[in-house]
């Protein structure tokens, strides 16, 4: 299996995709900060952890569904384009395998970047001076819940893009997805239980709340939002499933 | 020979169901603009103006300009399979062709996009229940629109032409979009495409451009088509294609 996940970042080299991706997170940390910077700017007395984190699940709702469908597009097009899995298959490479590899690879690609965000956003609250010390348990909470969202976003699109060669009905659930996870918040609770991309903002240990005219963050209680991990790694687990076992019994 | 690669073209965009992406995202935008606005009738008073505001928003400034890049990827799509550039290229037609082919193309596809919009923001405002007359600027939106997402068009084209991946032009246009909407705001908007798209549709404004802006607005799309088309066939006929 480790031989398998080589091979698939093997077969990434020269590809951009490392770069593309650092690059695209990049827009979406400096459309972040930037906001956060205004908001300090304006609120001096409002300067914490709690907004610059907010900021950034709202942004992931919208950034990181399209993020994923890029990358797991190009994980599985890869195959497609080459005409390869005739010969990957005479390698005596089950296709179970060579799915659980590309699903990893996809994971382990999602996880640098919730790792370069929670690292980011610690190094932007040092710089601006926040006089809390850096809040390693609500990062990692925030790292926790982006990638447990991811998980279930990833499997949804591999699905998609290894059963249907055209990859623009994948982008274009990429595209829907990022909507649904910007506008989420505005549906009733029960449509965006249905939603996996309005996760980013569910699971995030800090939500707001407009008390008058007035937004406050608040933090979430951890016992509340761990039976909602739980529950959306059973659905991406079944989601993976369910595309690996449709996807092994297609024709190639 | 330019004609006939254009019917090569709509040949291989038969049974693509690439019309579902060019209907789902309009029609996503629209309703969801339609619904915010039902829902703030208080605060958005302004009839058709506002519901335009709506609407507008989430396709122009997002759903638009993936849904070109998407397009344009797509047209490119076939020839980066099974080495169909070697195959292409000693077609007996020129490279020119070639290009100016899938310019025209995308610029169709884009105008029935457009009206297929135009349609949506109809038929939803008159669901919701709006009185007033349509506005006089409407058809101006709507064109300037489309100009500024053929400047787009050929610019994902180029991208996509270079690049072999389907998904890699996409996400630099989502990157180019977020850059078009920074530039927007620090009213740099007339030269970018991307930000050409949300001044000419009156996106964030519907003040309209006034004639200096208008006229310049036309200039640089125009320059935008000329000089990547003009670079992009350059390219073709210089370098080797990579299968």
């Amino acid at each position: 299996m480790i031989h398998a996940i080589r091979l698939e970042f093997y077969k990434l080299r020269r590809r951009f995709l490392f770069g593309m991706t650092v690059l695209f997170v990049c827009v979406e940390l400096i459309w972040a900060l930037m906001a956060a910077n205004m908001s300090f700017a304006r609120n001096p007395d409002r300067v914490g952890w709690e907004p610059v984190i907010a900021m950034l699940t709202s942004l992931n709702g919208l950034f990181l569904p399209i993020l994923s469908a890029i990358v797991v597009s190009r994980i599985c097009d890869m195959e497609h384009k080459g005409n390869t899995w005739k010969l990957l298959l005479t390698c005596s490479m089950k296709r179970e395998r060579l799915y659980a590899a590309k699903y990893i690879c996809a994971c382990a690609i999602m996880l640098s970047v919730c790792a370069m965000q929670g690292l980011v956003i610690a190094a932007f609250g040092t710089v601006q001076g926040i006089t809390q010390s850096v809040p390693g348990f609500l990062l990692a909470r925030f790292m926790l819940g982006t990638m447990v969202a991811s998980m279930a976003i990833l499997a949804l699109q591999q699905w998609l893009s290894m059963v249907v060669k055209n990859q623009a009905f994948a982008l274009c659930l990429g595209m829907l997805g990022g909507f649904a996870g910007l506008v989420g918040d505005l549906f009733p609770a029960a449509v965006r239980k249905l939603l996996v991309w309005s996760y980013y903002s569910g699971l995030s240990p800090i939500a707001q709340n407009y008390t008058g005219n007035e937004l406050q963050f608040y933090v979430r209680n951890l016992s509340d939002s761990l039976p909602e991990v739980g529950g959306l790694m059973v659905v991406a687990m079944a989601i993976y499933l369910a595309g690996r076992f449709f996807a092994s019994r297609q024709e190639v | 020979m330019l004609q006939q690669c254009i019917s090569a073209e709509w040949i291989k965009l038969r049974r693509s169901y690439l019309w579902i992406v060019m209907m789902s995202l309009p029609l996503v935008s629209v309703c969801i603009g339609c619904a915010n606005f039902a829902m703030n009738q208080g605060v958005l008073k302004n009839e058709w103006y506002s519901l335009w505001s709506q609407v507008s928003l989430f396709y122009g400034e997002f759903f638009f300009p993936i849904l070109i890049a998407i397009c344009s990827a797509y047209l490119c799509r076939l020839e980066h399979a099974n080495r169909n550039w070697n195959m292409i290229m000693t077609a007996p037609v020129s490279v020119g062709s070639l290009f100016i082919a899938k310019v025209a193309v995308i610029s169709v596809l884009l105008l029935l996009v457009q009206g297929f919009f135009f349609i949506l923001y109809v038929a939803g405002g008159m669901l919701i229940g709006l009185q007033a007359d349509l506005p006089p600027e409407l058809p101006g939106w709507l064109f300037r629109g489309w100009i500024a997402a053929v400047a787009i068009g050929v610019l994902q084209l180029a991208l996509s032409v270079r690049i072999r991946s389907f998904a890699a032009p996409v996400g630099i246009g989502l990157c180019m979009t977020f850059l078009g909407l920074g530039m927007y705001v620090m009213n740099l908007g007339l030269i970018f495409p991307h930000s050409l798209l949300t001044a000419g549709m009156g996106v964030l404004s519907q003040e309209g451009l006034g004639l200096g802006s208008s006229f310049l607005f036309y200039v640089m799309n125009l320059l935008y088509i000329v000089v990547i088309s003009a670079g992009v066939m350059y390219r073709m006929r210089s370098t080797d294609v990579v299968s």
